[in-house]
């Protein structure tokens, strides 16, 4: 142990050593004091204020949300109104009709915002996590008493405060279903014996049958012989027309002929139209003799209207006859009052 | 030298095992033996305290300022970070949950343990092994002291409650620190930040968070004892004790860091 130097104390004085066997401290003890007292107030100032954030030293109101399931919700999650923290949630339990009772304690201070009529929504989004606010609370409606049960169906258990859940990812399973429905579809029609393959299988030998001798005929009638039976028909059908070409043929020099006799010089048709000439002239004078017998009718229906006009003027001249007849009866009977020749005072008109 | 067969080679590797146990039991032995010795009050007397004392003042009053500045600087940036980089993600609402679980629960007792450790850990170890090799130790046991009480436990003691210290204090400027870079200087944010503390220092959570803290200040004056007591005394063995001792303490403060996240998370 010789070569290690036991101590050197000019050297250690000068140095502050990381030693705990170099020269005494000033105030050691107060300084130690003094951290640990400065770590003693620092822990119990934490372990006082976590205890306060945890809301150990307030006044509580109890509230149970009666759900369906307790996914994503944990203790200690805050349940906020307008975003503002107002409660969290104590604990969760399984209730004995296989309810999930969320207990939430709200402090007393913002007890107020608790009514009646409040609906609690626990809220899911697709990415985040599960969220508890209070909704719709209307300030003019009674407060909720400690301890209220909100349930899904409001009113059911008299507190009239109800629970609603959002859960966007809630759609996500149905989708799911959906589109393996409509794979499975997609996987049907598909499938080598799905009606579209067959229908497929049949577009195939149409197009085969159309890229054979008789193309698309043989393809549209179902098959070769047939195509050939269509060919000779048309090939039938085309002597047919060559031998109708040479009737057609005939047909033309008799009606050349025909034109010739009727329509030619001399022919019927000339003769015609010489008749029909005739005939015109014959109609002119009828015409001619139509107008006077025109006339003579007009002068007729003048005489007509003239005879009408006196048979009004006879009427007149009778109602006038009668009344110089009534007037000369009228004096006969006064000259038969006055003078009674004759008893007989018939009168007889004309 | 003998030099190494290939006969031998299972024999050495039963031998490396057998040796490596051994220094663990070591380790658990003395820290049970520290830690009981350390409980039972009659083991303090002026000359321990006085040594405890001076171990609490180099392990932590010591360095307090410039400790505290580096924490500090560290402390409000990683919380800034984390808290733009969640308000960016639109994760604004588990900003504060995310600096005060990373900063608070992790970063600081392990910043606090590692900075110990390289610093006052290596002197214990350096020291420790110095006096074992000098026989300082069996000179107090031959003087009637038991060098176990007088010279290692208040080494033990002092470093475990500097590392505790370090931690409350650090972490109490890291939770103020929070605050600041979280809502600036305005009151407008204490119930939200009420809130979120609330919800992150559970009773699981803050047990952990002092256990941890106790376990690494235990780990950093032990494990340095330990393996400076049992190399041969010698002085060329003197940088070999510390060697060891430094690189496993580095473990136990990785595995108690470890477990610690398996605890909480898993």
């Amino acid at each position: 142990m010789d070569e290690l130097p036991k101590r050197a104390p000019e050297a250690a004085e000068g140095i502050k050593a990381e030693t705990t066997t170099s020269a005494p401290i000033r105030h050691l003890q107060f300084k130690v004091a003094l951290l640990l007292a400065l770590t003693l107030v620092l822990s119990v100032a934490f372990v006082a204020y976590v205890l306060y954030a945890r809301g150990v030293f307030e006044n509580e109101q109890k509230l149970v949300l009666v759900t369906e399931s307790s996914d994503g919700v944990n203790v200690g999650m805050p349940v906020t109104f307008r975003g503002f923290s107002i409660g969290r949630v104590r604990s969760i339990e399984l209730g004995n009709d296989a309810t999930v009772r969320i207990e939430i304690a709200v402090p007393k201070k913002d007890a107020r915002w608790l009514r009646v009529s409040n609906v609690f929504i626990i809220e899911r989004t697709l990415v985040g996590s599960v969220t508890i606010r209070a909704a719709t609370v209307q300030l003019d409606n009674p407060p909720l008493p400690d301890g209220a049960v909100c349930t899904s169906q409001a009113g059911s258990s008299g507190a009239k405060c109800t629970v609603l859940r959002g859960d966007a990812t809630e759609d996500i399973p149905h989708l799911v279903t959906n589109l393996k429905d409509l794979l499975h579809n997609l996987q049907n029609m598909t499938a080598a014996d799905s009606s579209l393959g067959a229908s497929l299988a049949n577009v195939r030998t149409v197009t085969e049958r159309m890229t054979g001798r008789y193309g698309a005929l043989s393809a549209a009638l179902g098959g070769d012989e047939n195509a050939q039976k269509v060919t000779a028909s048309i090939d039938r059908a085309n002597k047919l027309l060559d031998s109708l070409g040479g009737v057609a043929a005939r047909l033309d020099q008799t009606l050349a002929k025909a034109d010739q006799r009727v329509f030619g010089k001399d022919g019927a048709m000339d003769e015609t139209q010489k008749a029909i000439q005739q005939f015109n002239a014959v109609l002119g004078d009828v015409r001619d003799s139509l107008k006077k017998a025109d006339a003579v009718l007009a002068d007729a229906q003048k005489i007509g209207a003239n005879a009408r006009a006196a048979t009004d003027d006879l009427a007149t001249l009778r109602s006038e006859v009668e009344a110089s007849l009534r007037k000369v009866s009228a004096l006969i009977n006064e000259i038969n009052r006055k003078w009674p020749f004759a008893r007989d005072t018939e009168l007889k008109l004309p | 030298m003998q030099i190494p067969t290939f006969h031998d080679a299972p024999a050495r590797l039963a031998r490396g095992l057998a040796a490596w146990a051994a220094g663990w039991w070591r380790v658990f032995h003395f820290g049970a033996t520290a830690l009981v010795m350390a409980a039972s009050p009659s083991a303090y007397d002026r000359a321990t305290s006085t040594l405890m004392a001076r171990q609490i003042y180099f392990t932590a009053l010591q360095i307090l300022p410039g400790f505290l500045l580096v924490s500090a600087l560290l402390s409000y940036t990683v919380i800034r970070i984390v808290v733009l980089g969640a308000d960016k993600y639109g994760l604004a609402q588990y900003a504060l949950n995310i600096a005060v679980r990373v900063q608070v629960l992790e970063l600081i007792p392990l910043f606090v343990a590692l900075f110990v450790a390289l610093r006052s850990g290596a002197a214990i170890n350096t020291e420790v092994v110095l006096m074992h090799i000098r026989g300082d130790l069996e000179a107090l046991q031959r003087a009637g002291a038991d060098p176990m009480r007088h010279e290692l436990v208040p080494r033990v003691v002092g470093s475990a409650v500097s590392v505790v210290a370090l931690t409350v204090i650090a972490g109490s400027m890291a939770l103020v620190l929070a605050y600041v870079a979280m809502y600036g200087f305005s009151p407008g944010g204490m119930e939200d930040y009420a809130d979120a503390i609330g919800a992150i220092f559970d009773l699981h959570v803050t047990l952990g968070l002092g256990l941890k803290a106790l376990f690494f200040g235990l780990a950093v004056a032990i494990i340095p004892i330990t393996a400076s007591l049992e190399v041969p005394r010698e002085v060329r063995f003197a940088p070999i004790a510390v060697l060891s001792g430094m690189v496993r303490l580095f473990l136990v403060l990785m595995l108690i860091e470890g477990a610690s996240l398996a605890v909480k998370y898993i």
